[in-house]
């Protein structure tokens, strides 16, 4: 899932360096309009619900928070 | 009781040490006695709304938090045994129950606003003999109502708890130094800092000091200053065109910002002398490169409240998703995407429009953000295939200049919407921006606008000043993260005291030397206290 979620995020923002970045939201790297992007392909790809109350900073930033938040709403 | 009065200073003074003398368990009661008495003696006939607003909101914030809890302690029990459809119609109706309580606070908290600040003008203009005339908007409205939405709209979320008592509840709403023009706080941000109380700290004392000393320097020497210019301009705009309303636009900029955020900075800096850190409102708005970054850099609060209870929800709704889908086949499928990101830029800015106010200039002023941003995202991939054909190296510096530049641009025109005294005073000034003034030279238009050659050389030094400031605090931001005030705060303390009372004693100076004080020194009332 990992290298799924990887592929996304490159393809929606291909100037982020995602294996090292660990404050994607804290550090205004992530707009808004790329979140709702990134939750989009999320749900359509991995069949869940993302939902606005999941939008706080520790589910997205970084790609093993984003991972865990996926493996969560599947459960 | 105006931020930039005597009489504030020697509240605020006092507060500080009302604060600091009685034990730390009942410091928050020193805040929530002088907010109030703040709110009492600043706008008295108006207060009972406050008081309203916080009972309503605090009720249901309680009643919102006892169906989490009983939904929580449900799921514990159960969750086992419960099939993913069953979790789901479980959470769904615990919602539903939810969003009764939701939809009263809001409905009560907004419709007050609405009555008061905006319906007023609406049944105003339509002359049908309605007066509000007596009751009077009351202070702070728009950001204690917006700040008291987050609150409700978190607890449902269940990202914070609801407060237990009424009256730290009372505090969080209405805590001094913020009522008058924000920042838009959030309760995980800023609640817990009121009520536990904060030990003694120089530094902290140091800190806010300095800001609200800096606040005053904004508003009094750039701000109050820079405001005769434009006042004559905006004023009289039938009297200008060309040269002269282009610099008043300009100036415009200066004012707003200097006005704002050292409104701003005045706030934070009284709130730091007791130990709380407020949220920062700005953040070098003028060095973005899109007019995004700009909203994420300009009252970074209220943008935030927009984009995260306007600009998610709609953009992540189903019906706008599904809408999006349909319309994919019509519009193709990047466009057909971007329809539910599109709905809610809209959303947003005019949100963001109308906080100001009523008048169809804020909404344009809404639009025109909106529609830049809009037009962005659809034409990005035809931007990208002209910088190819041009050979632009999007990542090269002279670029990033000129995104600056572009951007700055861009807001500075945008401005002429919510300053105009109408939308069609904005047309006109804007289009009279195209013709000459009166051919005589620039310098001789420039002195006829109310300011001297000293005032436009304190204007000059004191923007430099401020720059320098600023390019110190993005390299900050740039190096090690966050806001970058960070870094300057601990450069002012790593500096000899000698020299940092230097430059204590000459801002000091500057802010009673140069600052702009009129009839009875009573300085220009702040531009967002208005709204």
């Amino acid at each position: 899932m990992r290298e799924q979620v990887l592929e996304i995020l490159t393809e929606i923002r291909g100037d982020i360096d995602f294996e090292n970045e660990k404050k994607l939201i804290d550090d205004n790297i992530l707009a808004s309009l790329d979140i709702v992007a990134i939750v989009g392909e999320f749900n359509e790809e991995f069949d869940v619900e993302i939902s606005v109350e999941d939008l706080i900073p520790e589910n997205f930033n970084s790609v093993d928070a984003m991972v865990e938040l996926i493996t969560n709403a599947q459960e | 009781m105006a931020f930039t009065s005597l009489n504030f200073l020697l509240f605020a003074l006092l507060t500080v040490i009302v604060y600091y003398a009685i034990p730390v368990k009942g410091r928050w009661l020193v805040l929530l006695f002088a907010s109030y008495a703040f709110y009492l003696l600043s706008s008295p006939k108006t207060f009972i709304f406050v008081l309203f607003t916080t009972a309503v909101t605090f009720f249901c914030g309680r009643s919102i938090g006892m169906c989490n809890s009983e939904h929580k302690a449900f799921m514990a029990e159960n969750k086992a045994s419960m099939s993913r459809d069953e979790k789901k119609a479980a959470k769904a109706a615990n919602q539903k129950r939810k969003k009764k309580y939701v939809a009263i606070a809001l409905i009560l908290d907004f419709g007050i606003l609405a009555v008061l600040k905006y319906f007023r003008y609406y049944l105003e203009a339509l002359g049908l003999g309605f007066d509000l005339g007596g009751i009077l908007i009351p202070l702070g409205i728009s950001f204690y109502t917006f700040q008291s939405a987050a609150y409700i709209i978190d607890i449902y979320r269940d990202k914070i708890s609801p407060d237990t008592n009424i009256a730290r509840f009372a505090l969080f709403t209405a805590f001094f130094p913020q009522i008058i023009q924000g920042p838009i706080s959030r309760h995980d941000q800023l609640a817990h800092q009121l009520y536990e109380g904060h030990e003694f700290d120089y530094r902290n004392l140091t800190h806010g000091a300095q800001l609200v000393l800096w606040g005053f320097f904004k508003k009094l020497v750039i701000a109050d200053r820079v405001a005769i210019l434009c006042d004559q301009v905006f004023d009289n705009y039938g009297d200008y065109s060309g040269e002269a309303v282009f610099v008043a636009l300009l100036f415009y900029t200066i004012q707003i910002y200097a006005d704002f955020s050292g409104g701003i900075d005045i706030a934070r800096g009284v709130a730091r002398c007791m130990g709380i850190d407020m949220t920062n409102n700005f953040m070098r708005p003028y060095f973005s490169d899109s007019l995004s970054s700009f909203w994420n850099r300009w009252h970074i609060s209220l943008s935030h409240w927009c984009r995260d209870y306007i600009f998610y929800p709609v953009a992540m709704s189903k019906f706008f998703g599904k809408l999006g889908k349909n319309l994919r086949g019509v519009l193709g499928d990047r466009v057909g995407k971007l329809v539910p990101v599109i709905i809610a830029q809209y959303a947003t800015f005019i949100t963001i429009g109308i906080w100001h106010g009523a008048e169809f200039k804020y909404i344009a002023y809404g639009l025109y953000n909106g529609t830049v941003i809009v037009l962005g995202l659809l034409l990005e991939p035809y931007f990208r295939k002209i910088m190819e054909k041009l050979h632009i190296n999007a990542s090269s510096r002279w670029w990033k200049g000129f995104q600056y530049v572009r951007t700055f641009f861009i807001v500075v025109f945008g401005k002429i919407f919510p300053k105009a005294a109408s939308f069609g005073a904005a047309l006109t000034m804007f289009a009279s921006m195209f013709r000459l003034h009166n051919g005589e030279p620039f310098a001789e238009t420039l002195l006829s606008l109310g300011l001297n050659e000293t005032d436009f050389l304190i204007i000059l030094v004191s923007c430099i000043v401020w720059l320098v400031i600023s390019l110190v605090e993005e390299r900050d931001m740039r190096m090690n993260g966050g806001d970058g005030t960070v870094g300057f705060r601990q450069a002012m303390d790593r500096m000899p005291l000698l020299v940092r009372w230097i430059l204590i004693l000459l801002m000091l100076t500057a802010v009673m030397a140069l600052g702009v004080y009129g009839p009875g020194y009573d300085a220009g009332a702040f531009i967002y206290r208005g709204f």
